[in-house]
């Protein structure tokens, strides 16, 4: 069973001058418990919305959901108390300090002092938790939201585009936050249109589009899906190296300052083999590793949203 | 924010009435309670001809069990000179409309807040039990707006027996003129809470302060002004009516009726708007909107 279970959920907007637009189209999904779980998706394929869906802020058109195995229309109030979750920007008393906006959350679930001052300090804010959140940089709030998030002693944490507009130090940060609560043995569920991040934090990821999935599963599994792995090669005379593997039967071109070789990885042996038979020698030999934003491209592209 | 600005306000008012006002002095209070007691026999044989009618068949104004009471109200001393204690519990009535609008702005402010900084969905990933959210920040919002109405009436009470024992007089005082007045406090925070509730209700359907004064003067203006105005007979059904009958306690009298341009002295109109409906009518209104402002927000997507 799923920490979060997905099953045909649809979710339509009306527009203010008639029609419909679908945000959200039959999405199945199902995230295992622990770890982070990445949910990808360009601007605009229905991630927030899902989001909002899962926490019962929006209702859903048709489908099922479950969330720690409560049924999301008649019983999330008995499993919200162990889901934290950012929403977008994470929206604060701005007047308040850091502090006080905790207090008043933690009011509702009874959250004592210590709590606040332990996620404070998790979230490297302890020393300006008595400022205004006004005077907060975006990182910093956007910090607050997940100390907040982090009040309950969740056991699923959903955040939505939490990198979103920090500069890099903040996004380092935030990544190094969200791996270390997924390591902790958390549910981290993280949406977000920035390829880089949810490959260097997810263990698992689904990619959506227009609403749909598109592709899920282990971040590497889903790496592989894209196209075939090669070989990149690199030698001092590119020429003379194509030319010994094409003679051995191994198709390879010249890309750039290396030989671009299709051949799997575990045939590697070959290449080094064929080369060195020619006097020819190896400066680098590595696996044409697929990145996810290049899966995250071709397998998007028939939905014309790669970009 | 309110608080201050509504006690300085006070004490500006309390400042310039003990400016304009004097001690009577012993011979004015003489002369008052003399025409005073003159005036309390007449009115006791029916000879009394004030503004009040008194002739046979006399029927007592509500509010009054005797005519004794009513004669003792009426003719109590009075001197022009300024500030006078005996309007303790009519100064708060005559107040009620700024106390009533502040409790309306202090609903519509705490009811909007969330939905314009954005932290109803927060709030919403905490508590998803949304009849249970509004119905909480609905009694705060009562407990807030009669606290803070009552305090401010408090403190009006106090700046203006202060004035009123520097500057006034309490010649002609009645007994229990505090319990009156306390009383009369009490329905005006009433009232004001019922007013801070319709706001609440607006402001959670609306999303917004904004919406919520918006509609809430657009009603005042339509309905209670212009509608109200030019069809009289639909009076017993509109809320700022019935606020001010639940404050005065002073029913509204069909002025349409014929007997009103013929009245003799012995009858008074057909009563519109009773104190028991002017209740009902708030109630209904309080209600009712509570309830829309209920199955809107329970049925509302929150983005």
């Amino acid at each position: 069973m799923g920490v979060i279970e997905l099953h045909g959920l649809r979710k339509e907007y009306r527009r203010i001058r008639g029609g419909r637009t679908v945000a959200v189209d039959g999405l199945d999904l199902e995230v295992p418990d622990g770890g982070v779980f990445g949910f990808l998706g360009p601007n605009g394929a229905g991630k927030t919305t899902t989001i909002r869906c899962v926490l019962g802020l929006v209702r859903p058109n048709a489908g099922s959901l479950k969330l720690l195995g409560a049924d999301v229309s008649s019983g999330l109030a008995s499993v919200i108390g162990k889901v934290g979750s950012i929403v977008e920007q994470p929206a604060l008393f701005p007047r308040f300090t850091g502090r006080r906006n905790l207090q008043i959350l933690g009011r509702i679930h009874r959250v004592g002092r210590s709590t606040i001052d332990d996620v404070l300090d998790r979230v490297r804010l302890s020393e300006r938790a008595d400022d205004a959140v006004r005077t907060y940089s975006l990182g910093m709030k956007q910090r607050l939201g997940i100390a907040a998030a982090l009040l309950k002693d969740p056991s699923v944490l959903l955040l939505d585009e939490p990198a979103n507009g920090l500069d890099p130090a903040g996004i380092v940060e935030v990544r190094e936050l969200i791996r270390s609560l997924g390591a902790e043995g958390r549910t981290v569920f993280v949406s977000s249109h920035i390829l880089a991040e949810v490959q260097q934090t997810a263990d698992q990821v689904a990619i959506i589009a227009r609403g749909r999935l598109v592709k899920a599963g282990p971040v590497h599994e889903v790496l592989s899906a894209g196209r075939a792995r090669g070989l990149i090669v690199k030698l001092a005379d590119l020429q003379a190296g194509a030319l010994a593997l094409a003679d051995a039967q191994i198709p390879a071109v010249v890309s750039g300052t290396a030989l671009s070789v299709d051949l799997p990885p575990d045939q590697a042996e070959r290449v080094t083999r064929v080369l060195a038979a020619k006097d020819l020698y190896l400066t680098e030999l590595r696996p044409d590793e697929v990145d996810l934003e290049t899966v995250f491209l071709e397998l998007t592209k028939d939905e014309g949203l790669g970009t | 924010m309110m608080i201050v600005g509504g006690v300085l306000l006070i004490v500006v008012a309390m400042v310039i009435a003990g400016a304009n006002s004097h001690r009577p002095t012993p011979a004015q209070v003489a002369a008052a309670e003399a025409a005073s007691q003159k005036e309390f026999a007449m009115c006791m044989q029916g000879q009394f001809s004030g503004s009040e009618l008194v002739g046979p068949g006399f029927q007592l104004p509500p509010g009054y069990a005797t005519r004794e009471e009513f004669c003792r109200d009426a003719t109590a001393p009075q001197v022009d000179t300024g500030l006078q204690l005996r309007d303790l519990a009519m100064l708060l009535e005559h107040t009620s409309t700024f106390v009533v609008l502040l409790g309306v702005a202090l609903a519509a402010s705490l009811g909007g807040a969330d939905w314009s900084a954005g932290t109803m969905t927060t709030l919403l990933t905490w508590e998803p039990r949304r009849v249970r959210v509004l119905l909480t920040r609905g009694l705060v919002v009562a407990l807030v707006v009669a606290f803070v109405t009552f305090l401010l009436q408090a403190v009006l009470l106090g700046a203006f027996a202060l004035a009123v024992a520097l500057r006034g007089t309490s010649l002609g005082a009645p007994p229990g003129l505090l319990s009156t007045a306390v009383l009369t406090g009490l329905r005006v925070s009433t009232v004001a809470v019922g007013f801070g509730l319709v706001a609440l209700a607006i402001a959670t359907i609306g999303r917004s302060t904004v919406a919520a004064l918006g509609v809430l003067f657009g009603y005042l203006v339509l309905l209670e002004g212009v509608i109200g105005g030019l069809r009289p007979s639909i009076q017993d059904r509109l809320l700022v009516r019935a606020g001010g009958v639940i404050v005065s306690r002073q029913p509204i009298y069909d002025q349409s009726h014929e007997s009103f341009s013929s009245i003799g002295p012995s009858s008074l109109p057909p009563v519109l708007l009773g104190l028991t409906e002017a209740w009902i009518v708030a109630a209904v209104y309080v209600v009712a909107l509570m309830v829309l402002a209920l199955l809107v927000f329970r049925a509302r997507d929150v983005n």
